[in-house]
């Protein structure tokens, strides 16, 4: 039988050797000697720490980083211009009147099942989802929370972008009849 | 402190029902009102940080300043090489920001770019490491006590100054392995290769070492 090969040492070294190679690995005297020395050679390499910076240098490093971030073009890093706070700000008020469009609308009766399944009517459906989508824009969730929207019951936490296909629909047609109304 | 809109309505349409939507007006980064980093988990202080929120991204940096610096001093086995690299991999999350999905978590991220920073470090001489601390430090000791002291440092700096040597990949494999923890598909998802070849360069770099360690205790 082959001596284990260095992949097979190092699973020996983490105790997830397949069962038929750790029969090998105890009846084989040379691969027990490697699996001994890898060991030590790890145990003496582990026991090394790096030596411990002076308690002041950690906010040295902060600072450094800080004033070679300031000294990045405005354009790299977090922070893209049009997501900075004055531009989210209008975005969660522009959110803020689509839902309140939404809550000031009647109540309806479902949309039929067909609806779904009829390839035109979602075309139809898809245009009128743009008119949230451009009121939304790339708005993620994590850009939501951040903006200040929030959207409860705690656990099921759901977003406007996070509908199902069918709650997408049902929005987008409350929203244009909302604005057909609104232009007559 | 941020206070929430009159606005909380309740939106009861055909298909989803009891959902309530509450609007809270955003404060304006570095103002008094901002909500404070403090208790942000790292996927908070991301979003913020790509919001612009640099006191989000001044706290990422503080809570993962030690161990970024601690894999860039494995890697150049000195302090001014290993801090100078660990700030020029804060500087490239930042620039990097945008392209972190969160499918992996922070610290990983971080590995990942301290490691390539390193990888890709210019130098290919043989890193200068630190010189051993003088007895001074131990002048409060018995003489003894500072003695084993000292020479247990030296066998330190020894083993660190091996490590510093290695090829890269095997330095970054034993480094990621043995001291952070990271698992063979971790850091073969980090350095772009297999976990056959992660277990390969793992072995190498023990077998690497205990040939230049020679047959010290
Ligand atoms: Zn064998």
């Amino acid at each position: 039988m082959t001596h284990l090969s260095a992949d097979e040492l190092v699973d020996a070294l983490d105790d997830t050797l397949e069962s038929g190679r750790q029969a090998h690995l105890d009846a084989c005297e040379s691969c027990r000697q490697q699996v001994v020395e890898l060991e030590a050679t790890l145990g003496a390499t582990r026991d090394v720490a790096v030596p411990e910076p002076s308690p002041l240098y950690w906010e040295h490093l902060s600072r450094r980083v800080r004033t070679a971030i300031d000294a990045e073009p405005p354009t790299a890093g977090g922070g893209s211009r049009w997501l900075r706070w004055p531009v989210l700000a209008p975005i969660a008020a522009l959110a803020l009147l689509v839902m309140a469009l939404a809550v000031s609308l009647p109540r309806e009766a479902p949309i039929a099942p067909a609806v779904a399944t009829n390839e035109a009517a979602d075309t139809a459906v898809d245009d009128r989802f743009a008119v949230v989508a451009d009121l939304v824009g790339d708005l993620d969730w994590d850009t939501a929370v951040s903006a200040g929207l929030i959207v409860s019951p705690g656990a099921a936490d759901r977003a406007v972008l996070d509908l199902t296909a069918l709650e997408q629909r049902e929005l987008a047609r409350l929203l244009q009849a909302e604005l057909t109304r609104a232009k007559s | 402190m941020t206070h929430e809109s009159a606005v909380r309505n309740a939106w009861t349409p055909a298909v989803a029902t009891g959902w309530t939507v509450t609007v809270v007006e955003p404060d304006a980064p570095g103002t008094d009102g901002a909500i404070s980093v403090e208790g942000m988990d790292d996927a908070a202080l991301i979003a913020a940080s790509m919001a612009g929120r640099r006191d989000a991204f001044d706290a990422i940096v503080e809570r993962h300043r030690r161990t970024v610096y601690q894999v860039c001093y494995r890697f150049v086995g000195n302090h001014e090489d290993a801090s100078d690299l660990s700030q020029e991999s804060f500087v490239r999350a930042w620039r990097g920001l945008k392209t972190f999905k969160g499918q992996a978590a922070l610290s990983t991220w971080l590995y990942r770019i301290a490691v390539n920073v390193c990888l890709n470090r210019v130098s290919v001489k043989t890193p200068p490491t630190d010189p051993i601390e003088s007895t001074d430090h131990f002048e409060d000791t018995r003489v003894e006590g500072a003695q084993a002291a000292l020479l247990r440092e030296e066998r330190a700096a020894t083993v660190r100054k091996a490590i510093a040597s290695l090829p890269k990949k095997q330095r970054a494999t034993l480094i990621l392995r043995t001291y952070h923890d990271l698992s063979h598909q971790q850091i073969a998802d980090i350095l772009g290769s297999s976990v056959g070849a992660t277990k390969a360069n793992f072995f190498h770099a023990l077998a690497n070492l205990k040939k230049l360690l020679g047959n010290e205790p």
